[in-house]
């Protein structure tokens, strides 16, 4: 086993872990070493084709289907130099004030986190896309929302040079998206942090992680050769993501208890849905995810987002099969597309364990309400289809494959409760939070509200897992807000830690 | 990746590969119009994702082949294969709603393997009507 040491360990290169990186990164200068161990590959920019079958495997655990353990929702997350940067759509909003009160945690003031998420904000280029950049799919959901009185607003989102491949969730082809992969980690790899891709960490010790360096037959090979390595730091920032660092934790030999390990796992799941125009319309080409409508966040805990997925996504996500699903797949040009998330609860038995083997595996149950929310979702999604001048549509709780415009007036008969059983609908989540949250009470949470593992103090958390309940809004800025702190809070405890 | 097959052969035998076919046709009707080259993508696609999963994930796949094959006797006293295509679509539909959410999982993971060995083609995605450019913002104004 090869033997490294450095001052700072980060493990993972997404939002998280990009920040930290960047945030420590002038530490090098003053002689410090510091080093990000990312599981993923760093792809060749000729190696984002925009195949979806292609991108999925090498961009995602799982090819994008990581499965819950009952198998009643699918969870999307990548590994990749830049983890989920690489993959999200870039849409940029800031977390809410009255979301941050629900989550009370004292010490986590609003105006703090506002004030680092606008530093990211600038930092990634953040900015409405222009008018011309529209396309149909966004643009027919903006009127509609709008002729239907519900409130809707345009996504800042983080590109520079944007083509509208409308690829985002594939690696943009044309590095146009501001993820970590372009912005944080050049400019901490310039400043002399070394991110080691294609490394696995298994588990960490005392003050120590144990990882593996294999190179998957893409991407550039990682800095170091394969093998297995025992690299020891001052401090080890865990941001691997809200399934891989609770089980990552979880694998590990830890001096303290934390029971709230793995528990409070959030995910706002989702469903896509389609509304079929009676003549094509743009919808893929052009950024996929303008517009977003938070009209029900508060009366009925969802929120519906404009979107534009890929055939095999698509056709994974319309119930049923057969001759009606083909024949609606047949006609891409024509579909209008809509995400709904619901904003679930944060429950200890919603959690993260791992098996045996040491595979993460996620136990997620449905309450009712959340249940309800996608449900009446459906109906307001299919409202604004109608609106938007849809000739059919297209609900997994629909009582049939399609439903007309003429049935507009009967959506409540139509789509129901009974029809929408787990196992049978495509529900996803890309929005992951939560396992190893933030709070005072060691019992509850995981960290104190610097991201620093209670009672262990050379650990911390620098990701979506740090979330107490989930954020109700695309959680990026959040995230790397989050992480901020946290770099600011290894900084002031790196003195008091002794060498590796 | 403990427990973690990296099987580069398609994990299924040639009468497997035959009879998921014959599902695919049902679920994807164009899948039964293949050719010999797309059929290949298919089974390429779908084996390595197969091969990707845990051996158990593989092994529960084929005893769900086995028990759809099986499954028509009881109601049509004919294995899946031999049914006409009106009773295979019969016979899927019930596994869709079925009242157990393990036979209804276990179909969803078979309807989306199917799926992304027929979708996930991109030579297929022309008769979609998808038709995805770098650069769609050129195309967005006609």
């Amino acid at each position: 086993m090869v033997e490294r040491s450095y001052d700072v360990v980060i493990v993972g290169s997404g939002a998280g872990g990009g920040t930290v990186a960047k945030e420590l990164a002038h530490l090098c200068r003053e002689g410090m070493r510091i080093a990000v161990l990312e599981w993923g590959p760093k792809l060749k920019d000729e190696e984002f084709t925009g195949r979806e079958a292609e991108m999925a495997e090498r961009l995602y655990f799982d090819k994008g289907g990581f499965l819950t353990r009952d198998r009643a929702m699918t969870l999307a997350f990548a590994r990749a130099y830049g983890g989920s940067t690489v993959v999200y759509t870039g849409t940029s909003l800031l977390l809410p004030e009255e979301v941050l009160s629900r989550w009370g945690v004292p010490e986590l003031e609003h105006a703090d986190l506002r004030r680092r998420s606008e530093k990211y904000l600038t930092e990634n280029n953040v900015h409405l896309l222009e008018k011309e950049k529209i396309n149909d799919n966004n643009r027919h959901f903006l009127e509609a929302c709008r002729t239907l009185g519900y409130r809707v607003a345009q996504f800042p989102v983080n590109v520079k040079g944007c083509q509208g491949s409308g690829l985002c969730n594939l690696g943009c082809p044309n590095a146009a998206k501001q993820g970590t992969n372009r912005v944080q980690l050049p400019v901490a790899e310039a400043a002399g942090v070394e991110v080691i891709t294609n490394c696995r960490v298994e588990r960490i010790g005392d003050r120590e992680c144990l990882a593996t360096v294999v190179n998957p037959p893409f991407g550039e090979r990682s800095r170091w050769r394969e093998g297995r390595y025992r690299i020891r730091a001052r401090a080890i920032v865990v941001a691997a993501g809200a399934v891989n660092s609770p089980a990552l934790l979880l694998r590990s030999r830890l001096p303290v208890r934390l029971p709230a390990l793995g528990r409070y796992f959030t995910t706002h799941p989702a469903l896509i849905l389609v509304g079929e125009h009676d003549r094509p319309i743009t919808n893929f080409y052009g950024h996929p995810k303008s517009y977003y409508c938070d009209h029900f966040v508060e009366s009925a805990n969802f929120l519906l987002e404009t979107c534009m997925y890929f055939p095999f996504t698509t056709a994974k996500n319309l119930i049923g099969f057969g001759a009606e699903h083909a024949d609606l797949m047949s006609r891409m040009n024509r579909m209008q597309m809509i995400l709904v998330l619901a904003v679930d609860p944060a429950l200890p038995e919603n959690r993260v364990t791992v098996d045996s083997a040491g595979e993460p595996v996620v136990h997620y149950r449905f309450t009712d309400e959340v249940m309800d929310a996608l449900v009446e979702s459906q109906r307001v999604a299919a409202r604004i289809f109608f609106a938007a001048g849809c000739r059919r549509v297209h609900a997994p709780a629909g009582t049939r494959f399609f439903l007309d415009a003429d049935e507009a007036n009967r959506l409540e008969e139509l789509i129901t409760r009974e029809a929408f059983k787990l196992g049978k609908v495509s529900i996803s989540s890309a929005h992951l939070m939560g396992g190893c949250r933030m709070g005072t009470d060691p019992a509850t949470s995981v960290t104190d509200a610097w991201g620093q593992v209670h009672g262990v103090p050379w650990l911390f958390v620098a990701d979506a897992s740090l979330f107490p309940m989930c954020s109700e809004i695309n959680p990026y800025v959040t995230i790397m807000a989050l992480a901020d702190r946290v770099a600011e809070g290894v900084r002031a405890r790196l003195p008091e830690l002794p060498a590796a | 990746m403990a427990g973690r097959s990296n099987a580069l052969v398609p994990p299924l035998s040639q009468r497997k590969w035959a009879f998921l076919m014959c599902v695919a046709g049902c679920m994807v009707p164009p899948a039964a119009d293949l050719d010999a080259e797309g059929r290949s993508r298919f089974i390429a696609i779908v084996g390595k994702a197969l091969g990707d999963r845990p051996r158990s994930i593989q092994r529960q796949f084929v005893l769900f082949l086995g028990l759809l094959r099986w499954l028509t006797l009881v109601r049509f006293g004919a294995p899946f294969d031999r049914l006409s295509r009106a009773n295979q679509d019969a016979m899927l539909r019930w596994l869709l709603d079925a009242p157990l959410a393990k036979l209804r999982g276990g179909f969803w993971g078979l309807r989306a393997l199917v799926f992304m060995g027929y979708y996930g083609q991109p030579e297929v995605w022309p008769s979609l009507r998808y038709r995805p450019s770098f650069n769609g913002n050129r195309l967005l104004h006609g």
